[in-house]
């Protein structure tokens, strides 16, 4: 596929494309960027970033497919399937590391959007790289890999659906949340009869976990059924195309995707229709219409104030990239729930809601003391020679931006943290006997945290 | 393995000796990281801080109104079957439509014609059932509203905002905080858990999500003591701007918020060598003893017994049960294990208000989305149904069974329960009775839906 970026001159240093939109576009389309990989990319300009989070290729550290140093916890390297937490940790390196962050966000959205929760790691994990594989690829191919899947089976109680009494649950949320949205075309009758057609899975099981699911015909309902309004012998795979085909489906997905990338506000008709066309025409294809999203005026919106909350993990992976720390604790795991959002264990069905509903005193509370971890270890922490006495407030608020990977913030922040240095200068030697190297260290400290944790932070 | 929930309050574990070994300057960070972050912070603001800060705003309302009714509203997630849990009095009709998951020894309910699920007698003085017996619990079967929508969200989100209607909106109880709350203090909603319920979501006041008041804290590492006060007040400052646009303007709240929660719940954190100021006068179970995962639920529930005994204004409060009860498969074990645990928490829930004589301000509304299909499917389970369960608790509800128990012998058109009463009936009598304010305020239905006896 070529790249057509839908305006701007594509290698230019021009307003249209700064170093802002540079470090929006990595925000939004990956896990944000080291201030070295978000001026690589002011400088090769907004047609060959796109390019390059679309289709992959040669970046700011190669071809490497994963840089920066391996998770490490305790000593040692992840055991995904057997330690607690630490198939969140796999995962939120790869968001730390790899070199197609599209594609791992992509990976994210599908998550949310597929959402299965309380099966067993390793399915979890085949679920996962499921997901990751038709990531960018063709909606009908991952649909038809997801519908298959044994976790997703298990969790929505198609495996063993069978033709005595098919089990509604998955034709339910397939029609509802997977490809057309509620109420969007289709009645109470079509779940009944897609639920027919989907009938015939088994599973293989053990304790209690299907290992893996296979086709029995025997066990599959081959009357005939009336899905939204096509009558036929219909089987699973009949199914999935009914559905796709429909045109609510284009602009329900078109517009979920633009929602994940843009932010609240929904695309105007003119755009909807495009996606939908470029959708449709690219045979129901991922890339194009992000490609489309990516390019788009209306993500660049506002690059002085930015209106997404950031989800839960894309905070930490993205803090984490952008402090040059590798994943070496397993705290990331637990935050992350208290922060709202426990990979691989999505509140319900349905994922897990955007936007201003990621916020709460108790979900803000943990994001700050995601930053006081982050504050606590190298590389961000505050060492013994690393704050020097002859700096002034001016030099202080510039080194707590380098040490903390130079975040965005707004104008009120900016002025906040000159007045807390030069309050916390000016006390000078305390009545406690706090020194001058003492005070400079509590002064770079205090930035540092400010810096990660402070409102702005939760903003891209 | 991922479990579903992470240890609790892993950041404020600590040994006595830990704790105290903080307040010897100087703290290495490698000693502070051992401890946990949530103790410094204990003891750090404990001994700080002045009952004028605790008070504060808070106070200064509960003080006003000590007396004013507070609404708990417990949502039960996925859909709770109404044949199982208050089995029909017709037991021959009910034991052909349910066949092999049907309930085969349900227990008594004085008074009755129906009886209980078994797992609703666990926990103190015989559970949700020996409650409904001592005249704290009324039972609403049948509760819907018209033309019931099958999917979890459609429903809940009419449950959640109290209308009809898929269209985003705040939520019933975010609406009489509007126009009922105050612009100070937010505990007056509050959410226990991590995430504010969307029934509180949408105020343009003040609300919490808390845990515990040791989950409430958060510590700056090499920032301490009057340093740490000036770093927060820096910090709040900028929180207290209010920029436009729902993210922002969330994420600003939220920070806002965030330290105000942390500074009124910082004096009810548990100090090592002093009695546990939110200490409970009933045995509440052990999180492990409540099977089903009502672990989180029971906990959370101890702590908001404890916080409504406090001077905080606490107003409306949602919580979430743990249990799962969307049983498409093995229903006799996944409701019977979720229903155990909610009895257990809810028992000791009330005797906990009871004994600590705060019981007459306080009502509970126990909710789900919708029922299930009276006939049982192949997996052992139910499919999405229409006529669900509801009830009202508290030494001032109205008891007994409050509603018509659907008829097993004539379905709607889709082989579901015929709704017999709309939950916005209960919404607005609610309302009316208990909070004494008006109920068109925040239903926009309420002429509509007619009246229901819920307080006694």
């Amino acid at each position: 596929v070529e790249v057509t970026p839908v305006a701007a001159p594509a290698r230019s240093r021009s307003s249209s494309w700064t170093a802002a939109h540079a470090e929006r576009l990595l925000w939004r389309a990956g896990f944000g960027g080291t201030p070295a990989e978000r001026a690589y990319w002011h400088h090769r300009g907004r047609g060959a970033t796109v390019s390059w989070l679309v289709h992959g290729g040669h970046g700011p550290h190669g071809a490497r497919s994963m840089v920066g140093a391996k998770p490490r916890v305790d000593g040692k390297a992840l055991d995904p399937v057997n330690v607690w937490g630490h198939d969140r940790l796999w995962w939120l390196d790869r968001m730390v590391r790899s070199q197609r962050p599209l594609v791992e966000k992509l990976t994210l959205f599908w998550h949310d959007h597929f959402a299965t929760a309380e099966q067993e790691t390793p399915l979890m994990l085949a679920q996962n790289k499921l997901l990751r594989a038709h990531a960018l690829g063709s909606f009908p191919d991952l649909l038809t890999a997801i519908t298959q899947d044994p976790a997703m089976q298990s969790f929505l109680s198609l495996v063993d659906s069978s033709k005595d009494d098919p089990n509604e649950n998955y034709a339910r949320e397939l029609m509802e949340l997977f490809t057309l949205g509620a109420d969007n075309g289709y009645t109470e009758k079509d779940v009944r009869e897609a639920a027919r057609a989907l009938t015939g899975w088994q599973g293989v099981w053990k304790e209690g976990e299907p290992l893996r699911v296979r086709y029995v015909p025997e066990a599959h309902d081959d009357g005939v059924k009336t899905i939204l309004g096509q009558r036929g012998r219909w089987d699973w795979r009949d199914v999935l195309r009914i559905v796709v085909a429909r045109p609510e489906h284009a602009t329900f997905l078109v517009t979920k995707l633009w929602t994940f990338f843009v932010g609240d506000t929904p695309p105007d008709k003119a755009t909807r229709r495009a996606l939908a066309r470029t959708y449709v025409r690219s045979g129901h294809r991922i890339a194009p219409v992000v490609q489309d999203i990516l390019s788009s005026p209306a993500l660049y919106r506002k690059l002085d104030r930015p209106a997404m909350v950031k989800w839960p993990v894309v905070q930490i992976a993205g803090t984490l990239r952008q402090v040059g720390r590798p994943i070496d604790t397993d705290a990331w795991s637990w935050l992350q729930e208290e922060m709202g959002q426990g990979l691989f264990d999505p509140p319900s069905v349905a994922g897990w809601d955007w936007g201003a509903a990621w916020m709460s005193t108790a979900s803000m509370r943990a994001r700050f003391i995601f930053a006081t971890y982050l504050c606590s270890d190298a590389p961000v922490e505050v060492g013994k020679h690393t704050a020097s006495v002859r700096w002034n407030a001016a030099d202080h608020v510039r080194h707590a931006r380098k040490a903390t990977g130079d975040p965005w913030t707004s104008a009120a922040t900016d002025a906040e943290l000159g007045r807390l240095a030069r309050g916390f200068l000016a006390k000078g030697r305390t009545p406690q006997g706090d020194t001058p190297d003492y005070i400079a260290r509590l002064t770079q400290a205090a930035l540092r945290h400010f810096l990660l944790s402070g409102p702005d932070a939760q903003l891209c | 393995m991922a479990a579903r929930r992470s240890p609790a309050c892993r950041d404020c574990r600590a040994t006595d000796a830990a704790r105290r070994s903080l307040m010897d300057a100087p703290i290495s960070r490698r000693r502070v990281v051992q401890l946990g972050f949530g103790a410094a912070v204990s003891v750090y603001a404990a001994q700080t801080l002045s009952n004028r800060d605790l008070l504060a705003a808070a106070s200064a309302e509960a003080a006003a109104a000590p007396t004013a009714p507070v609404l708990v509203n417990v949502f039960l997630p996925g859909g709770v079957d109404l044949l199982d849990t208050l089995v029909p009095a017709d037991y021959g009709r009910y034991a052909d439509l349910r066949g092999a998951v049907k309930v085969t020894d349900p227990l008594a309910l004085a008074g009755t014609d129906v009886r209980a699920n078994p797992a609703l007698g666990a926990g103190l003085g015989g559970g949700v059932a020996g409650l409904f017996d001592r005249g704290r619990i009324g039972f609403l079967p049948g509760i819907d509203y018209a033309n019931p929508d099958l999917s979890h969200f459609n429903s809940r989100h009419y449950w959640e905002t109290g209308r009809i209607d898929t269209g985003p909106g705040p939520g019933w109880l975010g609406r009489w905080i509007d126009r009922h709350g105050t612009g100070d203090n937010p505990f007056q909603a509050m959410s226990l858990g991590s995430t504010l319920s969307p029934l509180l979501r949408g105020t343009s006041r003040p609300a919490a999500a808390v845990s515990s008041p040791a989950d409430a804290q958060a510590w700056v590492p090499n920032v301490w003591g009057e340093w740490d006060d000036s770093y927060r007040a820096h910090w709040t400052k900028v929180a207290g701007h209010t920029p436009s646009g729902a993210g922002p303007a969330a994420v600003y709240a939220a920070a806002r918020q965030s330290q105000q929660v942390a500074r009124a719940l910082a004096p009810y954190v548990a100090q090592d060598g002093k009695p546990d100021p939110l200490a409970s006068p009933v045995a509440w179970p052990k999180p492990d003893d409540a099977p089903g995962g009502g672990s989180d639920f029971s906990e959370e529930l101890r702590v908001l017994a404890a916080l409504l005994a406090q001077p905080l204004g606490i107003r409306t409060a949602t919580i979430e049960a743990s249990g799962q009860f969307d049983t498409h498969d093995d229903q006799k074990n996944e409701l019977s294990s979720g229903l155990k645990g909610v009895s257990t928490a809810l028992a000791a829930f009330q005797a906990d208000l009871e004994a600590r004589r705060i019981a007459d301000r306080v009502l509970t509304l126990v909710w789900t989305e919708f029922g299930r299909r009276p006939e049982a499917n192949a997996s052992g389970g139910t499919d999405h149904g229409a006529g669900g369960i509801a009830w009202v608790m508290g030494t001032r509800a109205k008891s007994g069974i409050l509603s018509t128990y659907p008829d097993l012998r004539t379905f709607d058109g889709e082989d579901n329960l015929k709704v017999t009463v709309d939950f916005r009936t209960v919404y607005a009598s609610v309302l009316e009775q208990w909070m004494g304010t008006g109920a068109d305020e925040v239903l926009p239905d309420a002429g509509k839906v007619g009246r229901l006896k819920v307080v006694a």
